[in-house]
């Protein structure tokens, strides 16, 4: 759900796993750089119907899925999805695209070894995501379906429709229902008890620490000043 | 679905003469009283821009990102242009359809049926013609041409590996779409038709193959 604070786990979840010396990458939904160029001139002119709303979000996962997710999975590493095909699924639902049509377009992407469904009643993902904002943007409230003219009423509504296609998603066990209620640290807590009991690491190889270490400085800078010695030079 | 206009498909490899008869027969239709609209590849005002600019990026994407892209730009077609039309009883000419997506990502190794799934619930065409020409003769055009055209990596299937030379590998490449086309228009149902013949020759062809779905439309040109 929108405003569930699923980015936030998933991040924390990444840098669990990638502390623990594990091979893991993260990716977000809409992150293709192609791809979103061609969605931000769609959401711009208001031209986006369901199905084309449907097949460029799906070409943005279809890239990721073929430079970023499918290589690391063919290594044997760990890949966090920040939402997946269900997204499109509760979304692309709510909006009438036909489940089978849906299936069929992201039937490459296979089954995750565990879906979280970060779970927060509607009136709560509603009170999160519109506390402190003037306005919601034209798709994001779902005002292209022209359920109602109100976009705050629109955005309650149609995170009702993804609520409903969740809970179907996990009643037919292919999602698993997490609490999203509570802190932060909570919530963590929880992710790693359930990623603890469905996720195997014992064959998962550790990335060598001297790789770990370069990566690490690669990102960062060396306190040349206390370097060797603590004059700098 | 049915409308009560009429959707006229012309498919064919680049360079083909595929849009030279197009307009021809969009003209000739206008002519004779019947409105006409023609969608195409990387046409709509959703994705066009971004396919033409960006022509070599996408060529670099996988297929099923490319299929996704170019079956978001027909859809786009459809849905704001094809279909209302349709339904207020324009024929419209599509300057490729589906089947080039499609044929195109096939020979790259792309899923044939999933790229079809892709346009399960597009309109089905009225007529479909298939223009076709040996690959040399493409080559011919691309070269000797009005204007000295380079020739472009990917309509070359420079991509596939076929030979260091890229004048050996559009023949071999431009062979492989001949005979894909030449199948799928079979299998289609589709008239398929050599462009090897003058301009009105085929033209003449072209007309003769829609003309039992737009007979009954037509207004004579010399009436009153």
């Amino acid at each position: 759900m929108d405003g569930s604070g699923k980015s936030t786990q998933a991040k924390l979840l990444y840098h669990w796993l990638r502390a623990k010396g594990l091979p893991v990458f993260h990716t977000e939904w809409n992150s293709s750089k192609i791809v979103k160029e061609a969605t931000k001139v769609g959401k711009n002119s208001r031209r986006l119907l369901p199905i084309t709303f449907h097949m460029i979000h799906a070409a943005d996962f279809a890239d990721r899925w073929a430079q970023q997710i499918e290589p690391v999975l063919e290594i044997g590493g760990i890949v966090i999805c920040d939402r997946y095909k269900y997204t499109a699924m509760a979304r692309d639902g709510s909006r009438d695209v036909p489940q089978e049509v849906i299936e069929d377009t992201y039937s490459f992407a296979r089954e995750p070894d565990l879906t979280l469904y970060f779970d927060v009643p509607v009136d709560v993902s509603f009170d999160r995501i519109t506390k402190g904002r003037p306005k919601l943007k034209f798709y994001e409230a779902g005002l292209d379906m022209g359920w109602t003219t109100d976009p705050f009423e629109s955005y309650r509504i149609f995170q009702g429709k993804v609520s409903e296609i969740y809970a179907g998603l996990v009643e037919d066990g292919r999602i698993v229902r997490l609490d999203a209620q509570g802190s932060v640290a909570e919530v963590q807590s929880r992710v790693r008890e359930t990623f603890d009991k469905h996720i195997d690491l014992s064959s998962t190889q550790v990335i060598d620490q001297t790789d770990r270490l370069a990566q690490n400085l690669s990102e960062s800078d060396i306190d040349w000043l206390s370097y060797s010695g603590g004059d700098g030079q | 679905m049915s409308h009560v206009g009429k959707l006229i498909v012309i498919e064919g490899p680049d360079h083909v003469g595929r849009t030279l008869h197009a307009r021809l027969l969009s003209a000739r239709l206008k002519a004779n009283g019947i409105a006409t609209h023609t969608i195409g590849l990387a046409r709509s005002d959703l994705m066009g821009g971004l396919v033409k600019s960006r022509t070599a990026d996408i060529h670099q994407l996988n297929w099923r990102t490319r299929s996704l892209l170019y079956a978001t730009d027909l859809h786009d077609q459809i849905k704001h242009e094809a279909e209302p039309l349709l339904d207020a009883g324009f024929v419209v000419v599509a300057d490729r359809y589906t089947l080039t997506p499609r044929i195109r990502e096939q020979v790259r190794g792309g899923d044939g049926d999933w790229i079809d799934s892709l346009y399960t619930n597009t309109p089905d065409p009225d007529a479909m013609i298939v223009l076709h020409a040996g690959p040399r003769r493409l080559l011919n055009r691309i070269m000797f041409g009005e204007r000295l055209e380079a020739l472009n990596h990917f309509e070359a299937g420079m991509d596939l590996a076929l030979s260091t030379s890229i004048t050996s590998s559009f023949l071999q490449y431009q062979k492989i779409l001949r005979q894909k086309f030449q199948e799928a228009g079979k299998k289609a149902d589709a008239t398929l038709i050599p462009t090897r013949y003058t301009v009105e020759e085929v033209h003449d062809k072209i007309w003769e193959s829609v003309m039992p779905v737009v007979e009954h439309m037509l207004q004579p040109i010399g009436g009153n």
